[in-house]
């Protein structure tokens, strides 16, 4: 632990307790549904229990008989409302796909919303929803995006064969190289859907006041901001007569970014009811209607040369973008083409990629929405290293990136800076102990038992700086007593923003920590700011609160250079005081600086202004900032039952320097756990009819406490080119370990030849991929 | 279906109400009470957030009626630490070891491992995980929270700590 | 997810209860623990205009040894039996599979009466009363009477008890010398239901052939099954002679009807089943034989 890093800095660095935790440990929380407004009414959705029909009439009145049922809204009554919608994190003019507020003419998944139905609690609701009564005339629905192309049925008729988009580089018959190549792995990855689930589902407040003209928002989301600005745009209201709050946000992990249809819906109904509208999500909306993410496969390919140099890769992707993706899917299509051949050495290649629409819920965005370029190529990877008879290890290391190979632009056209992806793929295989793994696989071997082990290497683009995430603000008050309250966007969603904030501004104003105090997620308040999301949050508040912090540490330094009457060049603010520097017994302490400030502004030296208060902003000073990591996992699986056991998990990532190490791991835990639970466990699933199988949490198979390994952790701190050198590090954890999971999987059944290709790995996919193993093997002989 | 009255004692106080039946504990609790502290992750008995003691034992408030608890006393989350804000072993461990991220399946494991450690007092690493197997976190995968639990326990949690 | 709207009743003793039970006939259901039953009322899966509460009906609750067999009161919670000194001793097969019922806060609220009529045919409790031939006492209007376990799980979700029957108490033979216990079950997670399960009896005598044995699986049919051929093709064999992968074929070659979902195809379920018999049966017949 270090209690002072290079530059100063006494928090950063450290293992600060969080902020957030006191009232979080004791109840005192306030996540969206401990909104209590008065004569608050409760919403709750009809939705269609079919995949695909038009709907004929809706029929409301038993249930606008039922007491205490204040209205039932159809898409005639909400849909008009509309003023403009679109989201400012894509832009007014980037085309969008079509995203209906309740549904007009035609229901497109199960779950998607018809009708909305306000009441004074939601038990009422939920009894009135029941009685609504919709006529739905079935149509044929298009259930697998896969065959969705060959598909006379049409999910939205402007859309022909079902294509949301597509994007691509030249055609791969253009590379003779993987015709003439020494060895050509070609392979079809598929990945099931899984989302992001969680534990606290959707949920907004929308109180509007039509005496004051002002709507005042509690919601559970990723980004205040962007809401208030969507919600100002959809119904036509001035953005600043907009207020959104989020104290509490019980995880969001990309499904919380953006505004949905029932959010949408809520702030339309709103207008139209006598009182605060309340839609608390519930656990079977959220697997039914949340949005899925995940499901896609890709035909690909890497040509080696004999000695296993990669020469070449291409990716032929498809994504299921469901019925009413969230955003627009082109850009994540296009990163996984992009990003295909990773952190390796490759000369040349192609992708490309296409979104496809289906009769299910539609895509959301997800923690590492391109992670699919990773899962394919490792996957890939140890396939060739298996059919080559190369160890996989020796196979990427012959092929990683060096250190001094940085910047590099990979063969289709991106190019990557600051990362270390040969340095943590070293890192991991010494924290294991490679070598002596292998070892003990061999003897266990000869025991009847079965051990794995895979990695996944990675570089990813974290901190965007697009339209919403080009900019982050902050305002620092330090107050007349000299405590300092620091005001920027964010919001706690578990990311531990308050004390990376708190941190940082102790750091930067050198204060104690316990005299920083910071308020987020109240757009009334807080500078517009873009949210949590891309992994920018670390990396763009450090430089709010670097921009702003440096305000003010220079008018400290003023006001104390004028009533010591020395340069301001002499002046060191550190220590809660500004004092002449080598002489902290001259120091003024930081509250009798605020008091001249504040309280005897004649005092002032000239040109200085009264008060501590600063505002500042920060814009990237990059187009992305990359980060990468290497997942490593090892594993025994019962050959019998078709059960995994993970042994060991460690992640070795550079996330540059890390402002709270604790903060880190937990990300990355939280994220490599979730990776888990899709490479085993988690499958958003469909059957032949279009309807969801897995809508509660039995059937949905989050990992608990008994499925996860210790994960063990080793940093390699490359600066990167931002403020601190931070980098991002919410996605990659959810990235790296699928691939690992499924390689040290597929590495535990090498002896009996088979290849992992389909995700989740599931006990039921080993057993069959073992018995099959079994009888070729009695069928050779 | 007429309403019932029922009387329990949660977190020390006293309480009536008159409830429809369908009425569960954890919306009672939360409604009634106005003590939000108890979290409704599911409502179907599995993510364990609305975890809470009921005469003792950690219950799931979502499968219980309001009504069922007429006559019984409550400890919510609410009622874990110390009237004067001082966190309970347990608290401080999650602090201390980072057994927190978002904080919405928190109150829940709170509740679960202090009645667990009451029971358990020295529990191998197996029987934390089990008795924590009923508690679904999104955030941390788990590995602060059995940090915590191992710490609050009183045993080496510091031995798997990294960095 | 709110269960829809029902009447409230909390009778105070077993007779009022069954009277409840008759007067209300098919739109009245019990609840006990509620552990199963409030989930299915929350998604709506299941609607009663009436809720019979058993929390205050006295005698349902506890463990007595009677005679060479240990009778638990229907209302007896999971949590008490896992704790129960005597039911580890005497009836050690329903000890060792308490810790696989859900997780511990549902063992605090789920009843062992309640699991059993309830008769979800992967729950472990039905299967271990059909495998150790357990009594199940009831009371209805008409009087009380016992049912052998044999017989009682009629199909999914459903038992011989009448309407308006309530299941009182539940006996369990004493364990016999040299006799041995197990089960085994395979899930996806730790507390999940099983995908297939299976519990062995076996009493041994003392030239180490089997006397008699009892496997019964769970999560493999429409209800909690015993695979009676293949324990009637083991009785009076050495355990030498017999194989722990046979003995985990025969019993699941009987299967008819094995339920398909998203978590198993039947085919594997019925697979995973052979293992778990044969997985059991090699720790009972080391039991009684070490016994």
């Amino acid at each position: 632990m270090n209690d002072e890093t290079t530059n100063g800095a006494r928090y950063a660095g450290t293992r600060v307790p969080r902020v957030e935790d006191p009232r979080l440990l004791t109840g005192h929380g306030t996540y969206v549904d401990d909104v209590a407004r008065p004569g608050t009414l409760h919403a709750c959705f009809v939705r269609s229990p079919l995949a695909r029909a038009s709907i004929g009439s809706v029929d409301a009145s038993e249930a606008l008989a039922l007491e205490g049922v204040h209205a039932v809204f159809t898409a005639e009554d909400l849909n008009p409302g509309v003023h403009e919608q679109w989201y400012t994190l894509i832009g007014r003019d980037v085309p969008d796909t079509p995203r209906p507020q309740l549904a007009e003419g035609e229901v497109r998944f199960v779950g998607d919303p018809v009708a909305l139905v306000v009441a004074d609690d939601r038990y009422i609701a939920e009894d009135a929803a029941e009685l609504v009564v919709v006529d739905y005339e079935p149509l044929p629905p298009v259930v697998d995006y896969a065959t969705a192309r060959d598909s006379g049925e049409l999910v939205h008729a402007d859309y022909p064969r079902n294509i949301a988009c597509e994007l691509a580089g030249l055609p791969v018959e253009d590379f003779p190289v993987f015709e003439e190549a020494a060895f050509t792995v070609r392979e079809t990855i598929r990945q099931q859907a899984y989302a992001a689930v969680p534990i606290e589902t959707r949920g907004i407040v929308a109180e509007w006041s039509a005496v004051t003209g002002e709507m005042a928002i509690w919601a559970s989301t990723q980004s205040p901001h962007e809401m208030r600005l969507f919600c100002a745009r959809l119904l036509g209201i001035d953005e600043h007569r907009v207020r959104v709050v989020m104290r509490d946000t019980g995880g969001g992990f990309g499904q919380k970014v953006l505004p949905m249809r029932e959010e949408i819906c809520i702030m339309l109904a709103s207008l139209k009811v006598p009182g605060p509208l309340k839609w608390i999500e519930d656990r079977r909306e959220n697997l039914l209607s949340a949005g899925q993410a995940r499901h896609e496969h890709a035909d690909a390919r890497i040509a080696f040369d004999a000695d296993g140099t990669m020469l070449a890769t291409a990716i032929d992707y498809v994504q299921d973008v469901g019925a009413y993706p969230i955003p627009a899917p082109m850009n994540t299509c296009a990163v996984v083409g992009i990003l295909f051949p990773g952190p390796y050495r490759v000369p040349q290649g192609t992708f490309a990629t296409t979104g496809v629409f289906s009769n299910t819920v539609g895509r959301t965005a997800y923690r590492g929405p391109w992670q699919f370029e990773s899962v394919a190529r490792e996957v890939l990877l140890d396939i060739a290293a298996r059919e080559m008879g190369m160890d996989p290890a020796e196979l990427r290391r012959r092929n990683l990136l060096r250190r001094d190979e940085f910047p590099y632009t990979n063969h289709n056209g991106m190019p990557y800076s600051d990362v270390t992806p040969l340095d943590t793929f070293e890192q991991a295989l010494e924290m294991l102990d490679y070598e002596a793994f292998r070892a003990e696989q061999a003897r266990a071997r000869t025991e009847g038992r079965f051990l794995g082990v895979g990695t996944c290497t990675y570089v990813e683009p974290t901190t965007d700086s697009l339209s919403l995430h080009a900019t982050e603000g902050a305002t620092i008050r330090i107050e007349p007593s000299g405590k300092v309250n620091v005001y920027v966007g964010g919001g706690s969603s578990g990311n531990s923003l308050e004390t990376t904030v708190v941190q940082l501004t102790a750091d930067a104003l050198g204060v104690d920590i316990a005299d920083v105090n910071t308020v987020q997620g109240d757009t009334a308040v807080t500078p517009f700011g873009g949210g949590t999301g891309g992994s920018r949050s670390g990396s763009m508040t450090a430089g709010a609160v670097e921009v702003t912090a440096s305000i003010l540490r220079e008018r400290i330094a003023e006001i104390a250079a004028h009533r010591l009457e020395v340069s301001v060049d002499d002046v060191e603010v550190a220590g809660g005081q500004a004092a002449v520097r080598g002489k902290p017994e001259t120091g003024i302490p930081l509250a009798e600086i605020a008091s001249i400030a504040y309280f005897q502004p004649e005092t002032l030296p000239p040109g200085v202004p009264p008060g501590l208060e600063a505002s500042g902003r920060y814009r990237a000073q990059s187009p992305v900032i990359w980060a990468n990591a290497t997942h490593l996992c090892t594993c025994e699986v019962d050959v019998e039952t078709g059960a995994v056991k993970l042994l060991r998990f460690i992640v070795s990532e550079d996330c540059g320097p890390m402002i709270n190490p604790s903060v880190v791991e937990g990300q990355i835990a939280g994220g490599a756990v979730q990776g888990i639970g899709g490479a085993l466990y988690e499958h958003l699933a469909y059957d032949e009819d279009g309807n969801p199988v897995s809508t509660t949490f039995m059937d949905y198979l989050l990992p608990t406490a008994t499925e996860v390994p210790v994960i063990e952790y080793g940093h390699v701190e490359t600066p990167g080119p931002g403020p601190g050198g931070y980098k991002g590090v919410g996605e990659g954890g959810a990235i790296g370990a699928p691939p690992a999971v499924v390689n040290a999987v597929a590495d535990a059944l090498a002896p009996f030849g088979v290849k992992i290709t389909r995700l989740p790995v599931t006990p039921e996919s080993i057993v069959a991929l073992v018995r099959a193993a079994r009888v070729r093997e009695e069928a050779a002989g | 279906m007429p309403d019932i009255e029922i009387r329990m004692k949660v977190n020390g106080r006293a309480r009536r109400a008159t409830v429809p039946p369908r009425l569960t504990l954890a919306d009672y609790l939360r409604e009634h009470c106005r003590l939000t502290g108890t979290h409704v992750g599911c409502e179907h008995g599995v993510c364990g957030s609305c975890t809470v003691l009921m005469d003792g034992e950690a219950v799931r408030a979502c499968l219980v009626f309001a009504v069922q608890a007429d006559g019984a006393e409550i400890t919510t989350v609410e009622g874990v630490a110390a009237p004067d804000g001082e966190l309970s072993p347990v608290q401080s461990a999650f602090r201390d070891h980072h057994g927190l991220q978002c904080g919405f399946c928190t109150p829940g494991l709170v509740v679960t491992a202090t009645a667990f450690l009451r029971d358990n007092p020295d529990p191998t690493d197996e029987e934390i995980r089990d008795c924590l197997s009923g508690n679904l976190c999104r955030c941390t995968g788990y590995q602060g929270i059995l940090k915590a639990v191992r710490a609050a326990a009183g045993g080496p949690a510091a031995a798997e700590e990294t960095g | 997810m709110k269960p829809a709207p029902f009447t409230y009743h909390a009778p105070r003793d077993a007779a009022e209860t069954v009277g409840l039970l008759a007067e209300l006939g098919e739109e009245a259901k019990l609840i006990a623990g509620g552990q199963s039953l409030v989930p299915m009322l929350a998604l709506r899966l299941a609607v009663f205009d009436h809720l019979v509460d058993l929390r205050h009906v006295a005698g349902l609750r506890g463990i007595e040894r009677r005679g060479d067999a240990v009778w638990i009161g229907a209302a007896t919670t999971q949590a008490e039996i896992g704790r129960s000194e005597q039911v580890a001793r005497d009836v050690p097969l329903l000890s060792r599979a308490t810790p696989l019922i859900g997780h511990f806060q549902i063992r605090n609220r789920g009843t062992i009466g309640g699991s059993v009529a309830h008769a979800d045919a992967a729950a472990e409790y039905p299967a271990i009363a059909l495998t150790l031939d357990a009594r199940l006492e009831t009371l209805s209007p008409r009087g009380s009477r016992t049912l052998p376990a044999a017989g009682f799980f009629t199909g999914m979700w459903s038992t011989g008890l009448a309407e308006d029957e309530l299941l009182t108490g539940i006996t369990f033979p004493v364990r016999a010398p040299r006799s041995g216990f197990a089960v085994e079950e395979f899930a996806r997670r730790s507390g999940d239901f099983a995908l297939a399960g299976a519990a062995v009896a076996v009493e041994l005598d003392g030239d180490a052939q089997i006397r008699r044995c009892a496997i019964g699986l769970f999560g493999l049919g429409p209800v909690p099954l015993r695979a009676v051929a293949a324990e009637a093709a083991l009785a009076g064999r050495g355990t030498d002679s017999v194989s722990a992968e046979e003995v985990g074929s025969t019993a699941v070659a009987e299967l008819r009807s094995v339920p398909a979902d998203l978590h198993g195809s039947a085919d594997y379920r019925r697979h995973v089943g052979a293992v778990m018999v044969a997985r059991a049966w090699r720790r009972a017949v080391k039991e009684a034989g070490d016994a």
